[in-house]
């Protein structure tokens, strides 16, 4: 026990004197959750859109009155009426329009005598998610046409009063919040425990160790027991700052005892992925290749972990990859325990998993490291 | 009982035979060198008797605990310091000996007591809450030597301790060796390249070549081994060389002599002390001694004749396909 807190206290000593790695452990979850929380969660506004009208009839007078409803209220998009259909087409392969709604000469006519009215719908197929959101902004606009117009107007009236607000409200999808703090995990098992080994390797200091009475278990459970620490703390203040940044307050959702299960699914996870760690980096001397590693890793741990997307839409091969992905329980667990209050059933099979998961990786991990030169 | 006893030692690397059938025996509180060429095999040596390597055969027994059946036991009575600065930067002096102490269970009470003693030993009692980031390559190596001792060892084994450091910190580390092996009756166990080093320090030395233990005997006793002895050059003039070499070659102690150019010079056993006797004698010719310098026989001189070279250059590294110079080659194999 003595040697194993020596190991302990020394890792922990280590760290402290490296503030740089502390504040880029933690302040890097958090750039994650406020980039990724702008840059795809968001919704899109002010896609261009060129209108070209051949019919200049009533009906097609309507149709640009609720185009411009669209513009004025939640501002998705962005009308150009144009009298040129080639103009407005080459406009759409330069990318200056991303999408392109031309309304044929017979338009108004096929309203009146209530046969099939068609509008033709050019899209910049090339970029899916702007072509999608214009097309379901312009479909569900359509339908109105031919309802009465007085119910119409009352009932966007009442969703305009909802969009539309002085200041803007930045909308981070606090469902990012789990998958944020298994960044934090991911992170601090990445840069403490074996890697303080790896760096002991390329330093050549492991030597030292090896010659005194320290054992192989001596010296990993030292290393993933100030791992564990260190990454807990760190997912907590994660957490923490991240709640406050998105808005969530853990506190008015959490009782006591999904806070503390909450803790229970971090340690568990960290030790998971500590021993991974010890896995992977075993028998690694030099920390580029823990460099190169960490990214790789991080992305085929995080991405399928259902943190972002959610895994119903993967396909089979990744899905499954989802299933023996320790993170997918972890978000899993963490997403039940923060949004939902949940207590232990929710989180039971959660708990066996990540529990299993660290106690083979652990073993593994034992296994692989060489207590030598 | 001896401390270290090694048995027809052999160490393979592949094809490479790093020890070559290794039998050496090294008493109780003995200072003892080995002394060999880079790429010779010490390090090695030393790594398969503080149990960091497994020998491909043969035997090695530290106080009787043989290094591979029982490697726990020998790590518990030996203290190593490196070959390569081991200390960890991020420590500082104090943290570092205290967390090594506990790697051996010693007490608390004990253990403050055994770090103030030793700090001040090496002279670092002052920069001990310092981190070891901040001190010199001198510095570091002191702190390494304390922190070896820091549990007690019957045995002190070091790997070329004074290795890059300049001249004053390595004769600091030679003036606390040598406090330590008087004050502790400690075994100590030496690698080293340098002449002076095993001449100053070792009562034993043991040359290596090629993994293989090639002479093994007290400094002087090597020295006297050998054919080479210390030469005096004296430059004279007013006199004739023929005559001079004879009279020279006439006196006791003297075991041969020669001229060249108009310097004499004049083989002996007995160093300085020849040099007022030949002086006299070639003055009583009426020879005028402008200069007189000593060479005196080196265990350099022991060193080079059986290894036949001074330097040798090292083996090619190896340097890795997929990652480049980047690891660094294990020190001294």
């Amino acid at each position: 026990m003595y040697r194993f807190f020596a190991i302990l206290e020394r890792d922990l000593r280590k760290f402290i004197r490296n503030p740089l790695v502390v504040a880029m452990s933690l302040l890097m979850p958090i750039i994650y959750l406020v980039i990724l929380g702008n840059s795809f969660q968001g919704e899109l506004k002010r896609l261009p859109l060129a209108v070209v009208d051949l019919d200049r009839g009533p009906h097609a007078d309507r149709v640009m009155e609720l185009l411009r409803t669209i513009e004025a209220g939640p501002a998705t998009l962005e009308v150009s009426l144009l009298s040129d259909q080639g103009f407005a087409m080459q406009g759409l392969r330069e990318g200056l329009f991303k999408g392109v709604l031309i309304i044929p000469g017979d338009f108004s006519r096929n309203v009146i005598r209530r046969t099939t009215a068609e509008l033709g719908l050019y899209l910049d197929n090339a970029e899916t998610i702007s072509a999608g959101t214009v097309r379901a902004s312009i479909a569900s606009a359509l339908p109105e046409l031919g309802d009465e117009f007085i119910s119409i107007r009352e009932e966007r009236t009442q969703t305009r009063l909802r969009d539309i607000e002085i200041y803007r409200k930045i909308d981070y999808d606090q469902t990012l919040i789990p998958g944020v703090v298994i960044m934090a995990i991911f992170l601090g098992a990445m840069t403490t425990g074996a890697f303080n080994m790896v760096m002991d390797k390329f330093l050549g200091v492991e030597e030292s160790y090896f010659l005194t009475p320290l054992t192989k278990r001596d010296i990993v459970m030292g290393l993933i027991a100030s791992g564990l620490l260190i990454t807990t703390i760190l997912a907590l203040i994660v957490l923490l700052v991240g709640s406050l940044i998105s808005g969530l307050y853990i506190w008015e959702l959490m009782t006591p005892v999904s806070f503390v299960l909450l803790v229970i699914i971090i340690i568990l996870s960290t030790l998971g992925l500590q021993g991974l760690m010890f896995i992977i980096m075993g028998r690694i001397d030099h920390p580029r290749i823990v460099g190169v590693l960490g990214g790789f890793l991080n992305v085929i741990l995080f991405f399928p972990s259902g943190a972002i997307y959610p895994i119903e839409s993967f396909p089979g091969w990744l899905k499954a990859f989802a299933w023996v992905n320790p993170e997918t329980y972890s978000v899993h667990a963490m997403r039940a325990l923060l949004f939902k209050g949940a207590g232990v059933q929710a989180v039971e099979a959660d708990i066996v998993f990540l529990s299993i998961f660290a106690v083979v990786a652990v073993a593994l991990g034992l296994v692989t490291f060489k207590r030598a030169l | 009982m001896n401390a270290i006893e090694i048995k027809d030692l052999v160490k393979k690397y592949g094809e490479l035979t790093a020890v070559d059938g290794v039998s050496l025996e090294i008493p109780e509180g003995d200072f003892f060198g080995l002394l060999g060429p880079n790429g010779a095999g010490k390090t090695t040596l030393i790594r398969i008797l503080t149990t960091l390597l497994k020998p491909t055969s043969g035997q090695a027994r530290v106080l009787g605990n043989d290094v591979v059946a029982d490697p726990a036991a020998v790590r518990n009575v030996i203290g190593v310091v490196p070959q390569a600065m081991t200390s960890d930067l991020d420590l500082t002096g104090f943290e570092t000996m205290d967390i090594y102490s506990r790697f051996y269970d010693l007490p608390k009470k004990e253990r403050r007591e055994r770090i103030d003693e030793l700090l001040s030993m090496v002279g670092l009692k002052e920069r001990s809450g310092d981190l070891v980031a901040t001190y010199s390559g001198g510095m570091r190596r002191r702190l390494e030597i304390a922190r070896g001792l820091v549990h007690k060892p019957a045995i002190l084994i070091l790997d070329e301790p004074t290795i890059g450091l300049d001249p004053q910190s390595r004769h600091v580390v030679w003036e606390l060796l040598d406090k330590f092996r008087k004050g502790d009756r400690l075994t100590i166990l030496l690698t080293t390249h340098y002449m002076e080093e095993a001449e100053s320090l070792c009562d034993h030395v043991a040359i290596i070549d090629y993994g293989r233990i090639v002479a093994l005997d007290t400094v002087p006793g090597l020295k006297k081994a050998i054919p080479q002895k210390d030469v005096v050059e004296l430059t004279v003039a007013g006199v004739d060389m023929e005559k001079a070499v004879e009279r020279a070659k006439s006196l006791p102690k003297v075991t041969s002599a020669a001229y060249k150019d108009d310097s004499i010079l004049v083989s002996s056993d007995h160093g300085a002390e020849i040099i007022p006797e030949v002086v006299e004698a070639l003055r009583g010719m009426g020879a005028r001694v402008t200069r007189v310098t000593l060479k005196e026989q080196t265990l350099e001189d022991v060193f080079i004749h059986y290894t036949g070279r001074p330097i040798r250059e090292e083996e090619a590294k190896k340097v890795s396909f997929l990652l480049g110079a980047g690891v660094p080659t294990k020190w001294g194999r």
